[in-house]
Parts: structure tokens; C-alpha cells; sequence
């Protein structure tokens, strides 16, 4: 299962190594009060969810899928190591903000729990992308799956939006959540990504089905 | 001598096509080539083979092992080679071995690297650099390095020019020298198989119409050149197909020395692979 991981990074290692460039020179421009960190973790969480999918086009391409099905590893493994790769992901981008938010925090006391919080929602969004994506993706195949990522990203936007233009949904509420206890707030946000996990979970074992009844 | 490959009863329908009770054995030591036309059913028995398709009925034992069942320990035996590479353009031969071997207990990072120098491919160079003909050598390569028992192809050598085909083909030869293993090779160059394979099945329309041993099928098998009046005075029993063409008629006979001594008068020839394919494709039973 480790070398299906391992081609995952392999075969990306491309745009993965953009990607920490990215992360790294954002991180300096943040240092030097150019950029909002907490903007930054956010778009590498979510940028980086979208991988996987990629993952799966780059199979599709090469036809990978057959000759990953006949390793004597069983579907459930192939599965599992594309979750791996997933999870990889996102340990890789919170401990790159955890580090960037200390950093950030030590030289000028940024608002460390602002940032925390931004953290562990961006990374529940990122671990919520790919749990409806990989699904879908072993079901349909990437092209078509891919789709429905703009449908997950842009629809809950645009609803929220609308929502609160319309005056359905009242956004000043955020503003209570200053009222909570710091304490409160970041082991409240902490549980989001636990959520994610648990998702992904359940996401895993649908994908597990799907791959046990396809044909390669 | 124990079987690497038992089939027996395999049956998959897609509705418009249908394999129908495919029975085969591969013994150990030897080469089978299978043979058929696109769409025959080649590939869809080796993806049964496989596990990579559900199958409707029937049985399949690898090495011993129940292919569905037991299918981990059966494919830790098996080397693929199918039709295409399947390696992302993105990666290096070196690549592979950091993929493939925690895959295989007996992954041997030196042999594939001899295999990398053998066949002459860079270690460092992007996949999507490489011809045809070294993207198989490499798949070749992978397939090897785990001390596979049992190889399964499916058109590996399609494509390739005369000189890689044979190279190829001699690494067969070699792989086979140990009683143990053996290869299940489908291949539409059945020149290659004339040359290496020690049984031949046929697969037409989904079912096996010929499985024996090649020299047995090669040494059997006739074919008569005649007109159409000389085609009129033999027994159908005599012979399997006919073809009529413009310059007059074909048959295959299944024994030629008994055919010879019945009908003196008419030329048997030696048969080759294509000609069997050629008339029960395309020719028709008297």
C-alpha cells in the first residue's frame, strides 16, 4: 500500500513541489505583512483537496487502475492508499499552518486563534472536498466526477450569499461567536476536522463498495 | 508437473458477448499461446484470470490457489505484461522500484536493475521519453523482478518491431527453463507463438474450438489446395472448413497423413497458426 502512496506522490511530484514553493514564498510575503496567513492556509487546504482528483486522471491516463487491481494487494488496499494519500495531504498543510501561525504569532502577535480557527475550518473543507470527490471519482472516473467539485465548492458559496442577501440568513450571528470563550472557540473548531476524519471514513468504505463491484 | 493455470467452466456475459464454458490448463515448464481474433474473448479470460471482472461461473486455480479466494497469494507469483504500459509518463524506470516493491515479498531491487541495464533503459529518464517497444521492456522488467512463477501477456510483443519481438521472446525461452513456471500469452503474432509456444488454445466467438499441444496441432492439421469441382468429391467428413476465392478452393483437414492416403491426388500442405485462424474466421463447413 505504501508504494501505491508513494506513485500517488511520484506521479505529482511536479505540482506538489509548486505547491510548496507557493506555500513557502506566500509564508515570507505574510511575514512581511503583504498577505492575510490565514488566506493562505485556506487556499493550499483547499487547492490541495482537489488532488486527489487529479490523482485519478493521471491513473485514468495511463490506465493505472488495471494494473493496480492485478498487485496482489485487493481493492480495498488500492482504496485505502489514495485516502492515505488524501490524509497525507492535509496532515502536510495543518502542520505547514500550525508552523506558519506560530511563526507568525512569535514575530507579530498575530491573532493566534483567529488563525486557528481558520486552520481547522479550512481543513475540515479539505478533507469534506474529497470525501464526496473519491466516491463519485470510482464511480463516474474523473472527468466526469469533476464537475460535481465545482458543484461542492461554488453551490454552498453562492447559496450562503444569496441567503444572506435575501436576509434569510443572518451573518451578524458570526459576530457572536467573538463572545465565546477563546478556550471554547478553538476546541470547538478542533472538532471540525475530527468530523472530517469521520467523514472520510464513511467516504472510504463507500468507495471500497464501489471499487469491489467494478469491472477493470 | 503441477498446473499453473486451471480453468474450468469459466462463463461472462456482457449481452452482446458472451465467453461460454472456457476450459484450459497451463502445465508447469511450458508456454501457452492463446489465439483469436479481436474480440474473441483473449482479454476478457485473462481479466477473469485476473480478478479484475466478475465472472458468472466457473473456476480458476493459479499456482494452486483459488483466484478469488487466495487471490493475494496467487498474484504475488504472477508478472503482468498486458497491451499498453500502464506507468504515468510522469515517472522513471527508479521510480518503480520504490512503487512495486513494498507490493511483492520478494521484490529483488538488483534484478530489476539488471533487467533496466539488459534491456538497455535509462534508470533516470521520464517514462513518457521512451518508444513502444522500451515501455514493454520495462513493464517486462517489472513484471520479472519479484521471481514471478507464472507470466501472464496480453499482446505484449504487438507492436514491436522483429528484432525487440525476438528479444523479448528469447527472455520467454529463458523465464521457462525452470519447470515451474510457465506463461499464458495472447497474441495475434502467431509467428511468435509458432516459435515458443507449447500449446496453442484458439478462442472464437467466446469459445474454445482448438486447445492441444502446438506441434501436435502443426503436425496434424493440413491444408488442401483444389478447385471447386476436386472440393465437391471429398467426404465432408474429411475436413474441418473451406474457402472459396477467385483461383479456387481451400480446406483444412485435421489429420493430414490420413487425408493424403484417401485422396492421393490432391497436395496437403503444412499448416501454420494463421491458416487455422484465417479458415475458421473467415472460412465456412461444408
Amino acid at each position: 500500500m505504501t508504494g501505491l502512496i508513494t506513485k500517488d506522490f511520484l506521479v505529482m511530484r511536479k505540482m506538489l513541489r509548486s505547491y510548496l514553493l507557493m506555500i513557502v514564498v506566500y509564508t515570507i510575503l505574510a511575514y512581511l505583512d503583504f498577505f492575510d496567513y490565514s488566506f493562505i492556509i485556506t487556499f493550499v487546504q483547499v487547492a490541495l483537496s482537489v488532488l486527489p482528483i487529479s490523482a485519478f486522471a493521471y491513473d485514468e491516463q495511463s490506465k493505472w487502475d488495471r494494473y493496480a487491481m492485478s498487485l496482489p494487494l485487493g481493492r480495498s488496499r488500492v482504496v485505502g492508499a489514495r485516502y492515505l494519500f488524501v490524509l497525507l495531504l492535509t496532515l502536510f498543510t495543518v502542520a505547514f499552518g500550525l508552523a506558519g501561525t506560530a511563526l507568525l504569532y512569535l514575530a507579530h502577535q498575530a491573532d493566534f486563534l483567529e488563525m486557528f480557527v481558520i486552520l481547522m475550518v479550512s481543513s475540515a473543507i479539505g478533507l469534506l472536498i474529497p470525501t464526496i470527490l473519491l466516491p463519485l471519482s470510482y464511480k463516474l472516473g474523473a472527468e466526469r466526477a469533476r464537475p460535481y467539485l465545482y458543484a461542492i465548492v461554488f453551490i454552498p458559496v453562492i447559496a450562503v450569499v444569496l441567503l444572506a442577501k435575501a436576509g434569510v440568513l443572518d451573518m451578524s450571528m458570526l459576530k457572536g461567536m467573538d463572545l465565546l470563550a477563546p478556550t471554547a472557540l478553538a476546541g470547538g473548531s478542533a472538532l471540525l476536522p475530527l468530523a472530517g476524519l469521520a467523514l472520510l471514513f464513511v467516504s472510504y468504505l463507500i468507495s471500497c463498495r464501489v471499487a469491489a463491484g467494478k469491472e477493470y | 508437473m503441477t498446473n499453473c493455470i486451471e480453468i474450468k467452466g469459466l462463463c461472462k456475459s456482457y449481452g452482446d458477448f458472451a465467453l461460454k464454458n472456457i476450459n484450459l490448463t497451463l502445465p508447469g515448464g511450458s508456454i501457452l499461446g492463446l489465439i483469436g481474433e479481436n474480440g474473441a474473448g483473449k482479454t476478457t479470460t485473462i481479466k477473469c484470470i485476473l480478478n479484475l471482472i466478475h465472472r458468472d461461473a466457473g473456476e480458476i486455480t493459479l499456482l494452486g490457489y483459488d483466484n478469488i479466494r487466495e487471490e493475494r497469494l496467487a498474484k504475488q507469483d504472477i508478472g503482468l505484461v498486458l497491451d499498453e504500459c500502464f506507468f504515468s509518463d510522469a515517472l522513471r524506470p527508479l521510480d518503480l522500484d520504490k512503487i512495486l516493491a513494498p507490493a511483492y515479498r520478494e521484490w529483488d531491487r538488483k534484478l530489476f536493475r539488471s533487467y533496466l541495464d539488459k534491456f538497455g533503459l535509462p534508470e533516470k529518464k521520464l517514462i513518457k521519453e521512451f518508444s513502444r517497444g522500451m515501455k514493454m521492456k520495462l513493464s517486462l522488467s517489472a513484471a520479472l523482478a519479484h521471481h514471478p512463477r507464472l507470466l501472464i501477456l496480453d499482446e505484449a510483443t504487438a507492436g514491436l518491431d522483429p528484432v525487440v519481438r525476438d528479444e523479448i521472446l528469447d527472455e520467454f525461452l529463458g523465464f521457462i527453463q525452470d519447470e515451474d513456471h510457465a506463461i499464458l500469452m495472447s497474441s495475434h503474432i502467431t509467428s511468435d507463438l509458432e516459435k515458443v509456444a507449447d500449446y496453442i488454445a484458439y478462442i472464437h466467438q467466446g469459445q474454445v474450438v482448438l486447445s492441444d499441444a502446438k506441434d501436435s496441432i502443426l503436425d496434424s492439421y493440413g491444408r488442401v489446395g483444389c478447385t471447386a469441382a476436386q472440393l465437391e468429391n471429398i467426404d465432408p467428413r474429411d475436413i474441418l472448413r473451406t474457402r472459396k476465392g477467385t483461383f479456387g478452393c481451400e480446406a483444412l483437414v485435421g489429420d493430414r497423413v490420413a487425408f493424403s492416403r484417401k485422396y492421393p491426388m490432391l497436395l496437403v500442405e503444412r499448416t501454420t497458426l494463421e491458416d487455422i485462424m484465417l479458415f475458421v474466421g473467415k472460412g465456412e463447413t461444408k
